[in-house]
C-alpha cells in the first residue's frame, strides 16, 4: 500500500510539473509586445481598443499590452529605452526624434485628416479664407502643434502678429464659453464633439476651422515602432500591423458601431453614449474619409509639409529626410 | 550659509546629471531621450535669459505666497495654542486639506479664478501654509513649564510674554521650518503653473514638456536650483541674525 501511495504521489507531481512545463512551452510560443498610444483610452483610439479587445492579436500569436498615453508617457521614448515595442505618435514628435539623433520608423498613419482644429460660434462670419482670422481672439497652446499649425496659417495668409490675438489655452473650456476667445482650439473628434453638443444645448451652433482646407497639412498621429525592431523582428511587425490595421477596419466599419462603442465603453466609462457615438463618427471622418482610403496610408506630401513647417517655424534644426523614415504597411 | 547652500545644490545638480549621462552612455541613447552636454549647453544659452526671467517671476509669487502662510500660520498658531479643542479641530483640518492632492484641487481653484495671479499665489499658499502651520501650532501650544511656572507663579503672564517664550525657546526649529517652507512654496507655484497657469517656470517647464525637450527642462531645474539656493541661504541667514540678536539682546554676550 505504501508503494501504492509514493507511485500516486509520484504520478500526481509528474503530472502537474508536465502541465506547467505544457503550458510554458505554449506561452514561449507568444510573443509579448507593449504598444504605448499617445493618449488616454477614448474613441479616438477605438481601433486599437478594439484589437485587444476582440483578439486580433493572439489570433496572429501576439500578446499585446495596449498602454495608455499621456504628456509625459512619450511612446517614441519608450522604443529607445526598450519599455515599448510600437507606439503612437504624433508627426512632430517622431520628426523632432529624428533631429535629435532617436531611430524612429513610422509604419502607418492612422489619420488621414488632422483632428487637431479650431471651434467658434456660427454666430460669428464664417472663416472663408485667412484673412477672415484678422481681427479675431485665437486660442493656441503655447508649445503645442497648435501654435506651430497657427504661426504658419497665420505666415501664410500674410497677417501680422498686432492683426489678431493670440492667448494661451489650456484644459478647461472656460476662455471660450465665455466668449472671452472668439476660436478655440479642440480635437475635433472629443473635445469638439463636447463642446459642439455643449453649446447646442444653448442654442448656438459652431463651425471647425480645419487648416487642412487652407492648404496646411500637419500630419498627426501615427503607429511607430524603432529601427531595430525594423531590422530585426520584421515578421513581428507584420502580424502586428496586419492585426491591427484589421482591427482598425472593423472598427471603423459602421455595421460595427454597437460592438465598437461596447468595447470602448469598458475602457472610457465616463463618457456619455450618445457622445461616444458621436466621437466614433466624427473618428470615422478623419481615419477613413471615404471607403476607398486603406487605413494606415502614409501621406507622403503631408509629411513633407510638416516637416517644411517645422523647420520653418525653428523647430527642427536641419532637414530629416522624413520620407526615407516612412516605411508604411506594404512594405512588411 | 548661503555659497555653502549653492555649492550643495551644484553637487546635487551635478551627481543627477552626470547619472543621467552615464545612464545615456550605457544605454546609448539619442539626444530626443537624454540630451548630451553640447545639446544642452546650445540649449542654455538659448533658453536661459528667458527662464531666468520666468523663475523671478515664480519666486515673486512664491515670495508672497510664503509671507502670507508665514502670517496666517503664526495667527492661526497663537490664536489656536490656548483652546485645546481649536487646536486639534485646527490640526485635523490641516491634516486633512494636506491630504488632497494639490494636482486635485488646482483646476477648481483655476475655473474659479482664472489662471492668473491670483490663482497661483493661492496654491502656492496652500502648499506652504499647513506644514508651518502644524509646526507653529505645535511649538505655541506646548507650554516652556520652567520659565512660564514663575510668570504665572508672580501674575505677570501676559499672551504676548507667552508667545515670546515659547517663540525664543523654539527659535532654532520656527526659523528652519520658515527656511524649509520657501521649497515648498516654491514647488506649489510651479505645479500651479504647470497645471494651468500661462506665466511662469512652470509654464515654460509644460511647453518644453510638450516639446519633449528635456535639455530645456535641464537647464530650468538648474535656474530653480541656484535661486532657490539663493532665496534659502539668505532666509537662513536672516534666521540666524535674528537669534544672534534675540539671544544677545542690547549689547550682551551671546550665549
Amino acid at each position: 500500500m505504501r508503494v501504492n501511495g509514493s507511485y500516486r504521489q509520484w504520478l500526481a507531481t509528474m503530472t502537474a510539473l508536465g502541465i506547467f512545463f505544457l503550458s510554458a512551452s505554449v506561452q514561449a510560443g507568444t510573443i509579448h509586445l507593449n504598444y504605448r498610444l499617445k493618449w488616454l483610452f477614448n474613441t479616438s483610439v477605438a481601433g486599437d481598443i478594439f484589437a485587444a479587445d476582440q483578439g486580433y492579436f493572439t489570433a496572429v500569436g501576439l500578446e499585446v499590452t495596449v498602454k495608455e498615453g499621456s504628456p509625459e508617457k512619450n511612446a517614441i521614448k519608450e522604443l529607445e529605452l526598450g519599455y515599448a515595442d510600437f507606439g503612437v505618435a504624433s508627426a512632430d514628435q517622431v520628426i523632432r526624434a529624428l533631429d535629435k539623433g532617436a531611430d524612429v520608423v513610422v509604419l502607418a498613419q492612422l489619420f488621414q485628416v488632422n483632428p487637431m482644429q479650431w471651434i467658434y460660434r456660427a454666430d460669428q462670419p464664417e472663416i472663408k479664407k485667412l484673412s477672415d482670422l484678422q481681427g479675431r481672439h485665437i486660442g493656441i497652446t503655447f508649445g503645442g502643434n497648435d501654435e506651430t499649425v497657427m504661426k504658419t496659417l497665420l505666415a501664410k495668409s500674410g497677417l501680422a502678429g498686432e492683426d489678431v490675438k493670440l492667448s494661451g489655452v489650456r484644459f478647461d473650456f472656460a476662455p471660450f464659453l465665455k466668449k472671452q476667445v472668439d476660436i478655440w482650439p479642440v480635437y475635433l473628434n472629443s473635445q469638439g464633439v463636447i463642446l459642439q453638443d455643449k453649446l447646442s444645448r444653448e442654442g448656438e451652433t459652431v463651425y471647425f476651422f480645419n487648416p487642412s482646407d487652407f492648404g496646411v497639412n500637419f500630419v498627426a498621429n501615427s503607429i511607430v515602432t524603432s529601427g531595430k525592431m525594423v531590422k530585426n523582428h520584421p515578421d513581428r511587425i507584420k502580424l502586428f500591423l496586419g492585426a491591427l490595421l484589421d482591427a482598425w477596419e472593423a472598427a471603423m466599419d459602421p455595421a460595427n458601431e454597437a460592438a465598437v462603442l461596447r468595447v470602448v465603453k469598458k475602457k472610457d466609462k465616463g463618457t456619455r453614449d450618445d457622445i461616444q457615438q458621436k466621437q466614433l463618427t466624427a473618428t470615422r471622418k478623419l481615419i477613413k474619409p471615404d471607403r476607398t482610403v486603406r487605413i494606415g496610408r502614409m501621406d507622403v506630401a503631408a509629411w513633407k509639409q510638416t516637416e517644411t513647417i517645422m523647420l520653418n517655424e525653428g523647430q527642427i534644426k536641419s532637414p530629416v529626410n522624413i520620407e526615407s523614415r516612412l516605411a508604411g504597411p506594404d512594405s512588411f | 550659509m548661503l555659497f555653502r547652500r549653492i555649492y550643495q545644490f551644484l553637487i546635487v545638480y551635478c551627481l543627477g546629471l552626470a547619472c543621467l549621462l552615464g545612464i545615456k552612455k550605457v544605454l546609448t541613447l539619442s539626444d530626443y531621450v537624454i540630451p548630451g552636454v553640447p545639446l544642452i549647453l546650445e540649449t542654455a544659452g538659448r533658453v536661459s535669459q528667458g527662464y531666468l526671467f520666468d523663475v523671478f517671476n515664480t519666486l515673486s509669487v512664491t515670495i508672497l505666497g510664503q509671507v502670507i502662510s508665514i502670517i496666517m500660520a503664526f495667527t492661526v498658531g497663537i490664536l489656536g495654542r490656548k483652546s485645546s479643542w481649536a487646536g486639534s479641530f485646527i490640526k485635523v483640518m490641516a491634516y486633512n486639506i494636506q491630504a488632497y492632492p494639490i494636482v486635485a484641487l488646482a483646476p477648481i481653484i483655476f475655473i474659479l479664478l482664472g489662471d492668473g495671479f491670483i490663482s497661483r499665489l493661492l496654491i502656492a499658499s496652500m502648499i506652504c501654509y499647513f506644514p508651518l502651520l502644524l509646526s507653529v501650532l505645535g511649538v505655541m501650544a506646548a507650554p516652556v513649564k520652567d520659565i512660564e511656572h514663575f510668570y504665572i507663579a508672580t501674575g505677570r503672564m501676559r499672551w504676548q510674554l507667552e508667545v515670546k517664550i515659547r517663540a525664543f525657546e523654539n527659535l532654532s526649529k520656527l526659523t528652519t521650518v520658515i527656511a524649509g517652507s520657501a521649497t515648498l512654496a516654491m514647488a506649489g507655484t510651479i505645479v500651479a503653473e504647470f497645471i494651468a497657469a500661462n506665466a511662469g517656470i512652470g509654464y515654460s517647464i509644460r511647453i518644453a514638456l510638450y516639446q519633449s525637450d528635456l535639455a530645456g527642462i535641464l537647464v530650468a531645474l538648474f535656474i530653480i536650483g541656484i535661486v532657490i539656493s539663493i532665496y534659502q541661504g539668505m532666509l537662513e541667514t536672516l534666521g540666524d541674525q535674528v537669534k544672534t540678536k534675540w539671544f544677545a539682546p542690547k549689547g550682551g554676550e551671546l550665549l
